[in-house]
């Protein structure tokens, strides 16, 4: 296909991309330690200076388990803060430390409504915070502008968290996925991504990624109680 | 004039008396406020402030610079002021003088933002020729001098100065002959500089009472820059200050600004200071303010980065000092580990910063759950929407025998972890004591 010099220059501009392909971004991504995903995200990993809207189904199928790869890097080899505003529950120090994330770097900020969206805001004007995560469960559509605005014009990686339900709800985030589990009986411990918005196209499949779990699916003890003498043992010393 | 004449003039005139004392204290204010500028800062009261800037001009990017910073900032405060420039005090004050008398001479300097509404001299060679054309009011001679003076035909110093030292001496005293020449540089003019006290309490009386919060702020800026001043010439810093909204009868309001790290920057402070009082209800209308500031840290200038740029720790700091203001501090944290076997004791808040964390060995979840959460049990087996599958366990953690029974305490516990996994996929970390089983966390 024959362009001009004029539209190939155009063409040739980060924030300009062609329907069906992926796009080029301005700073290259974060690798999200999980290749499969890296090759379907624009500019190869986990995109800076926009908002990357993660929608899970629920909490616990692995939403956390999936970013701490990349986390870790930004905490520990980039040596950037990592910042979390309104977490749904009180994050449990030994596991993040196990996940690699310096603590000494890392800022829990308890806020609700608009409060936590001023406290995303601010986090994103401050220099040398690498990453948020914010959930924001209540945000409404110009919130979520007014944070996509900021974002590019910030190099911080911004993972923001909302409800499945909102996955009908338009979003200005450039890349938003969907969180689920892997809908296979003898594979469940894989975790199921739709890439519901993307530069370059929504991916039709959903992506099956194997996060690295506490312990490996095919230990699953099925049925029975587990072990009799640990029930005894325990029944004994209630009674004592 | 004496005063009943002036009421003959004008009748609706007002009359305050002059408060010297409380001069004396703005000028004091001014001078902690300059310590922005120049540790070397000396009054002359009533109305004068000598600032010793030869070794600032560089820190502040040349003389024009550092001109325009003081006298935008005097003129910030709502202070009129006469400057000048000179390299003696006893010069940059008659200087002055004479700018306030609308007669100074040309200036030799070049010209700048302020150009020619400063006297000034920067070379003390030049010192000689701007001064002689100064009018001789601006010497503050006795009435008995000024006689003889204007009989001897003088008008201005350059006349003085023509006319033989030893002359002038016999006729006009020692004393003025020597303070001519500390003026000119020929003799030393020693002066005590001030001393910026310990610790900083400044108030500002408000011209009306405020009874909106957001609106104090104005007012308080000035004080915060007074602040400020008084941290630079003490090269220090504080991480606590307090501002005393008064109000009528003797009722106060205060407010405590902390700040993560040591600091003088009157932004940074003003930045908190915005956060605390746009939450602020007030109960009463402020008729006064006081900043208060003890115990200030040493704080060392901050070195420019070589390419202009800021630490980035700093402007972590920065937000958590805004996070805090606005959320309080409860809520603006980082996490630790502790060595501790009960999982609810082994995750801490702590200061943000001073995080740290030991890996325990054992499956551990991300989020743990303020409290645990009873499951029910059947046929055996915990249920969450269908029966759980246990993966892994059990991990026996038995501990914490020492506070049982205390009120707030863990207690001592006996417990059988498992890491579990849902019919709805999540990945779950229960436990199961005597009472039963629970859900303790989810590995998300």
């Amino acid at each position: 296909m024959a362009t001009s010099p004029a539209l190939a220059e155009v063409l040739s501009r980060s924030d300009v991309w062609r329907g069906d392909s992926l796009a080029q971004a301005a700073l290259p991504g974060v690798p999200s330690g999980f290749a499969a995903l890296d090759a379907e995200l624009p500019g190869g990993g986990w995109p800076r200076g926009g908002l990357v809207e993660l929608l899970p189904a629920r909490q616990g199928l692995g939403e956390m388990s999936l970013l701490m790869p990349a986390l870790a890097r930004i905490s520990s080899a980039e040596m950037s803060w990592v910042v979390c505003v309104a977490p749904p529950l009180p994050p449990y120090a030994p596991a993040w430390a196990a996940a690699g994330i310096a603590l000494s770097r890392l800022l829990i900020t308890r806020a609700v409504g608009g409060d936590a969206a001023w406290a995303c805001a601010r986090a994103l004007d401050a220099d040398g915070v690498g990453a948020l995560l914010a959930w924001l469960p209540e945000a409404d559509a110009s919130t979520l502008r007014r944070l996509q605005l900021l974002a590019e014009k910030s190099r911080t990686l911004i993972f923001l968290f909302r409800p499945a339900a909102a996955i009908r709800e338009s979003s200005p985030a450039p890349l938003r996925i969907g969180i689920g589990a892997a809908n296979q009986a003898n594979d469940c411990g894989r975790v199921a991504l739709r890439l519901i918005k993307r530069r370059g196209g929504a991916l039709d499949t959903p992506l099956e990624i194997d996060l690295a779990r506490p312990v490996p699916i095919s230990h699953a003890v099925a049925g029975p109680p587990p072990s009799a003498t640990a029930a005894r043992s325990l029944s004994a010393t209630a009674a004592a | 004039m004496r005063l009943a004449d002036a009421w003959a003039l004008l009748p609706e005139l007002s009359v305050q008396e002059r408060d010297l004392a409380r001069e004396l204290r703005h000028l004091e204010s001014l001078a902690c406020w300059a310590g922005s500028f120049t540790s070397e800062v000396l009054l002359v009261p009533p109305d004068a402030l000598l600032l010793e800037v030869q070794g600032s001009i560089r820190l502040f990017g040349g003389i024009e610079m550092l001109l325009a910073r003081i006298l935008d900032g005097l003129a910030a405060q709502g202070y009129a002021t006469n400057a000048a420039l000179a390299p003696t005090p006893r010069a940059a004050l008659w200087l002055a003088a004479a700018g306030a008398s609308g007669k100074a001479g040309e200036g030799r300097g070049c010209a700048g933002v302020y150009g020619t509404r400063i006297p000034r001299c920067l070379q003390a060679t030049d010192l000689r020729d701007a001064l002689a054309l100064l009018p001789l009011d601006v010497l503050e001679l006795e009435a008995a001098q000024r006689r003889r003076l204007a009989g001897f035909g003088a008008r201005c110093v350059g006349d003085l100065l023509r006319l033989p030292r030893s002359g002038l001496a016999r006729r006009l005293g020692v004393e003025f002959v020597s303070t001519l020449a500390q003026a000119l540089g020929e003799m030393p003019d020693p002066r005590e500089r001030y001393r910026f006290p310990d610790t900083f309490r400044e108030s500002l009386e408000l011209p009306a009472r405020v009874e909106d919060a957001a609106r104090l702020l104005f007012a308080a800026q000035r004080l915060v820059h007074v602040l400020s001043g008084w941290l630079a010439a003490r090269s220090s810093g504080i991480v606590r200050c307090e501002l005393l909204l008064e109000h009528e009868r003797g009722s106060v309001t205060p407010l405590e600004l902390a700040f993560a790290a040591a600091t003088r920057d009157p932004e940074r402070i003003v930045r908190v200071l915005r956060e605390r009082l746009e939450r602020l209800l007030l109960r009463a209308p402020v008729a006064s303010l006081v900043l208060v500031a003890a115990a200030p840290e040493p704080l060392p200038g901050r070195e420019g980065g070589f390419f202009g740029e800021v630490a980035a720790s700093e402007g972590v700091s920065l937000l958590v000092e805004r996070l805090r203001a606005r959320l309080g501090e409860v809520n603006v944290h980082a996490i630790a580990t502790c060595p501790e076997h009960r999982p609810e004791l082994a995750s801490v808040p702590v200061l943000p910063g001073s995080g740290s964390g030991i890996t325990v060995p054992g499956p551990r979840p991300c989020w743990l759950l303020p409290q645990p959460q009873p499951l029910v049990e059947i046929a055996g087996r915990p249920q969450r929407n269908g029966p759980l599958n246990l993966l892994a366990g059990p991990e026996r953690i038995e501990s914490g025998w020492w506070d049982a029974g205390e009120e707030n305490a863990a207690g001592e516990v006996r417990r059988d972890y498992f890491v579990a996994f849902s019919r709805q996929r999540e990945w779950l970390w229960i436990f199961r004591d005597a009472d039963g089983w629970f859900l303790h966390g989810l590995f998300a």
